[in-house]
């Protein structure tokens, strides 16, 4: 790669491990007046492909990168960001990184130690089907999950997108951690030309080979067709039944919660009250707080569940990404943390345990047909949409339901349903459960989920959503 | 008088030292020529980017491509967080038209080869397209823009203004708030800057710079276990300089806003009874409900499906028949849309398309006038517009955040007209005899943008005046019922601008906008405990 303002077009779409090591070691070289140095390198390219109305509307191919540059100095710290990689440009980053580094006004919280040299893992995030996946293959995939739903008269709309990154950060010592990665997302939504009717599915994966594109076309297409014309049904107390996307999409306000600074600072579900003697904030870790049927967790040597095998702190520090068991049987057992926070003091050392919103949640024997069959009056949810906290406390949620909501009655569905606000906690329905089926993948890009469909009692809908 | 680094910039011999300080010398190299010679990138108006730009074009012009435009921008970014964080960044993107198929290819690094490249490759892309399905673009016409150049005015470029002078004038004012007992401040701004050129071939070139400043001053009061929190100024995003921040009387609103706080927490609380109220809503939540339900509705592309596996359609579902006849509020209910007002975030000469947008209606005397459109969409309105004889053309509202997205439709500034009367807030609050008023919302609409949930704190008023406070109140709402219960809106004087961010798309693009609104009555909006499950 040649020193002057090259891309990311080395043959590669994105930056090697050498290509950024060699601009650390350019950058390094700018560095004057001691202190730390620290440099983050995230190059990426996307492939993608968009259409609506049964026609593709845009292909692309897109590709940039950012360069973090961070100085710490006499204890202060700055960084810029930048795309360009001349030495001309990189130098000027490396002073502005000394300027800004002086500039840190009222209320500075702690200042994060530079990065640790450790060891992580090696996970599953890089596919060559999902890298070498060509544009004309793309368009393919495109026309497969169009003609399904042109043929029956409908309008299909959706998005492809294959990528892959190239992410690097330094350690204190000098040293490079570097992973590459893949990401494979397909969506899409079919709607009846006179907008009574719609059907959604998704997938996402670094490994393009495990998403079923036909699958997925005839999934939307059934759950359009099936969805149309709906009938009003009155707010109120149902027993659902969640396909996998809608647990994930309810459960992403605990993992968005697990947050053990938040808790010890007494927000959140999870705080338990100040010990006054110790000045300690107690959480409720240890404590059972769902079901004993619910364990949720992540190890990322799961071949599933891939993720870098570090993890960037929002100073610039670096933590390997461990094994995390954050529900076991219903307890909760543990919290996030970024590593070198200490805003609470706190008994044990802080050794860090990232959350990379990736996880795993138990399931149970019971198929989603299995749930029909066994219901004598409930709904069946394919999917929550803009789930939003109303309370933090309780982590009581508001969202709606969308494309696909239909009635259950003495063991079958007999009618498709027009939408429901929800108001509803995600903690109040992991203690309703009455049966948990086969965790599977679901959508969610950037970080893999594996979550089961679940029946529950009692789920409150509060308003009627004539929206299709 | 004291001395600011301003003066210094001034002061000639000594001002070139000073400059380079403030404006810290971080060239991004550009590679202007076919000779390999790299060098700074430029100012935006600089004749060799031309050069480059219709390089892009001549490629996926001659690969093929029946309509091809570029896209090169320089961006800088700062912002100002217990500390300054720069961020630099140039890209390019390239647009090619192939047979009625759209094909996009982008990157950072702004050369002749790489322009070769992008023009190609966005050919490539349109071209594998169609796959023998036939698809027509019909893009309104467009005049040729020969040689444009425009730069946003502002008083004061946020990058020629050393950080360090930023800082200290945000830490006074977090020192003055610290005085004040009971008083938490939050305190927070960020400053965008972009030049931009466009080609097409159409036969455009022109070149913008346009700015986009934010602030954040919240203030908490907090006493004997009870809180109250409220915002100091108006700083939300606008398309101007430091001057969005530096020339507000920051110290005197904050003495207000604490004074409001202060009354605020000597009303009693009192829990809501869930029920019909006449509701009075201040210019920031008219603002909101009124971009998040027509705002969003009038967006033609998402009417017609474009968006239905991101964000959405549209209630308005059948743009055709509902021109012109479609009832969207009361008689009192008009709003227009432009990219020309002064300080408007979403204000440039011309669009992403090389389209100089107009100033139109969306809503006329409470009836759908128009959607928002860009040179395809508005093809999609053909028929209507000749049936009408209105003109075709598009009302310039392409726009990506940067070269590196594709251009979409995106809301342009929205305006809602005001009342005869000189009504304000207060006015119009001391008319209400019995009913709530709400200063600000949190909205959550749905996919069609029809029903929605608007969360914020009530006030009681009774006989004009404010007796309770009632926290944590839903409106529950739909779009076309909330504006046909309209029955009184502020004066000119009382309108209000605010900036608001959306996104859209797939990949999801931020890019922002400014909707001015006066405050409001309503007849009798539903109100709930939105914590109250079923």
């Amino acid at each position: 790669m040649s020193a002057r303002g090259r891309g990311a077009d080395d043959g590669l779409r994105f930056l090697s491990r050498e290509a950024c090591d060699a601009l650390v070691r350019r950058i390094r070289g700018f560095v004057q007046g001691g202190g730390e140095t620290s440099v983050g390198v995230n190059s990426w390219w996307s492939g993608e492909l968009r259409w609506a109305r049964n026609r593709v509307t845009l292909a692309s191919d897109r590709r940039d990168l950012d360069i973090t540059v961070a100085r710490a100095l006499l204890g202060s710290y700055g960084h810029v960001t930048l795309n360009q990689m001349d030495d001309v440009s990189l130098a000027a980053a490396v002073r502005a990184a000394e300027r800004d580094s002086r500039t840190q006004f009222p209320v500075l919280e702690n200042i994060e130690a530079l990065p640790p040299t450790f060891t992580y893992p090696t996970t599953a995030i890089w596919s060559d089907a999902t890298y070498q996946l060509t544009v004309e293959e793309r368009e393919r995939v495109a026309l497969a999950l169009v003609e399904p739903a042109e043929a029956a008269g409908m309008l299909a709309a959706g998005y492809l997108q294959l990528g892959a990154t190239g992410v690097a950060q330094t350690g204190v010592d000098g040293s490079l951690f570097y992973a590459r990665q893949t990401a494979a997302q397909c969506s899409m939504t079919v709607r009846d030309p006179q907008g009574t009717g719609s059907g959604w599915a998704g997938l996402s994966s670094y490994d393009w080979t495990r998403i079923d594109p036909k699958a997925l076309a005839k999934r939307a297409l059934d759950k359009c067709l099936a969805s149309r014309n709906p009938v009003t049904l009155e707010p109120g107390r149902y027993t659902v039944i969640l396909e996998p996307q809608a647990v994930h999409d309810l459960l992403s306000v605990i993992m968005a919660n697990l947050d053990r600074d938040y808790a010890e600072r007494q927000g959140g579900p999870f705080a338990a009250g100040a010990d006054n003697a110790l000045q300690l904030g107690l959480t409720k870790l240890g404590l059972k707080i769902v079901d004993e049927r619910v364990t949720i967790s992540h190890d990322p040597t799961d071949p599933a569940l891939g993720v870098v095998p570090f993890f960037v702190g929002s100073g610039g520090g670096i933590e390997p990404v461990r094994p995390a068991t954050w529900i076991d049987h219903g307890v909760l057992k543990a919290l996030s943390q970024e590593r070198n926070t200490y805003a609470v003091p706190r008994l044990t050392e802080n050794q860090g345990q990232p959350n990379t919103g990736s996880y795993r949640m138990s399931g149970g024997p019971t198929s989603v047909d299995e749930m029909i069959q066994t219901t004598k009056r409930g709904l069946l949810v394919t999917r929550f949409w803009n789930v939003t906290l109303v309370d933090a406390g309780s982590l009581l949620a508001t969202g709606l339901t969308r494309d696909g909501l239909w009635l259950i009655e003495n063991g079958k569905i007999s009618k498709a349903v027009k939408n429901f606000r929800f108001t509803e906690s995600p903690l109040f329905v992991l203690n309703s459960i009455e049966q948990m089926g086969e965790p599977v993948p679901v959508f969610n890009p950037g970080a893999p989920v594996i979550v089961p469909p679940l029946k529950a009692r009692d789920f409150s809908f509060t308003s009627l959503v004539d929206a299709v | 008088m004291p001395f600011t680094r301003r003066d210094l910039l001034k002061l000639g011999a000594k001002a070139t030292a000073a400059a380079a300080l403030a404006s810290l010398p971080r060239p991004l190299m550009a590679q202007l020529t076919g000779e390999g010679r790299w060098e700074p990138a430029p100012p935006i108006d600089d004749p060799r980017l031309k050069d480059l730009a219709l390089r892009a074009l001549e490629a996926a012009r001659t690969a093929g491509a029946s309509y091809a435009d570029v896209r090169l921008t320089h961006d800088w970014g700062r912002d100002l967080q217990a500390g300054v964080h720069d961020s630099e960044r140039l890209t390019v993107g390239v647009r090619a038209l192939v047979g009625g198929y759209w094909g996009f290819a982008s990157g950072p690094v702004w050369s002749s080869d790489e322009m070769v490249r992008l023009g190609r490759e966005a050919y490539h892309q349109a071209k594998t397209n169609g796959l023998g399905k036939p698809r027509s673009v019909d893009l309104a016409p467009v005049p040729a823009v020969s040689d444009g150049h425009w730069l946003m005015p502002v008083k004061l470029d946020p990058f020629e203004i050393h950080p360090f002078e930023l800082t200290d004038y945000l830490t006074s004012l977090a020192i003055f708030a610290k005085e004040t007992p009971d008083i938490a401040a939050q305190l927070d701004c960020s400053f965008f800057k972009q030049e931009k050129a466009f080609a097409s071939t159409v036969g455009s070139y022109c070149t913008q710079r346009t700015y986009l400043t934010a602030g954040r001053f919240d203030v908490t009061l907090d006493r004997n276990h009870k809180r109250v929190g409220g915002s100091v100024g108006n700083l939300s995003p606008a398309g101007m300089g430091w001057e969005l921040i530096r020339d507000q009387p920051l110290r005197e609103a904050f003495r207000r806003t604490v004074a409001e706080l202060e009354e605020i927490l000597k009303l009693p609380v009192k829990p809501l009874d869930v029920g019909r109220y006449d509701t009075l809503l201040d210019a920031n939540p008219v603002a909101m409900l009124m971009d998040r339900t027509l705002g969003y509705a009038t967006e033609l592309d998402r009417a017609l499906g474009f968006e239905a596996n991101a964000g959405g359609t549209s209630f308005l579902n059948d743009p055709a028949a509902m021109l012109g006849s479609y009832r969207a509020g009361a008689p009192l209910f008009s709003v227009t849309a432009n990219r020309s007002e002064p300080g408007g975030c979403a204000t440039v000469k011309w669009d992403d398309e090389g389209v100089a947008p107009d100033d139109f209606a969306l809503v006329k005397d409470g009836v759908l006038t128009d959607f928002q459109t860009t040179r395809e969409s508005a093809g999609w309105l053909k028929d209507w517009y000749a049936q009408h004889g209105r003109p075709f053309r598009s009302h310039g509202c392409a726009a990506a955040d940067r070269g590196i997205n594709a251009p979409l439709q995106r809301i342009p500034n929205l305006v809602m007209s005001s009342g005869r009367e000189t009504a304000g807030f207060e006015e119009l609050g001391s008319g209400l005899a019995n009913g709530m008023a709400f200063k600000g919302v949190q909205i959550e609409m749905d996919f069609q943008n029809l029903n929605g949930l608007a969360l914020g704190n009530a006030y009681e008023v009774k006989r004009g005046k404010r007796v309770a406070l009632i926290p944590g109140v839903g409106i529950l709402f739909r779009a076309p019922e909330l504006w046909k219960t309209l029955t009184a809106v502020g004066g000119a004087a009382s309108v209000q601008r605010f900036g608001t961010a959306t996104v859209k798309g797939e990949p999801a693009v931020r890019t922002t906008h400014s909707v001015s609104a006066p405050p409001a009555v309503f007849n009798q909006l539903t109100l709930i405990d939105p914590l109250r499950k079923a």
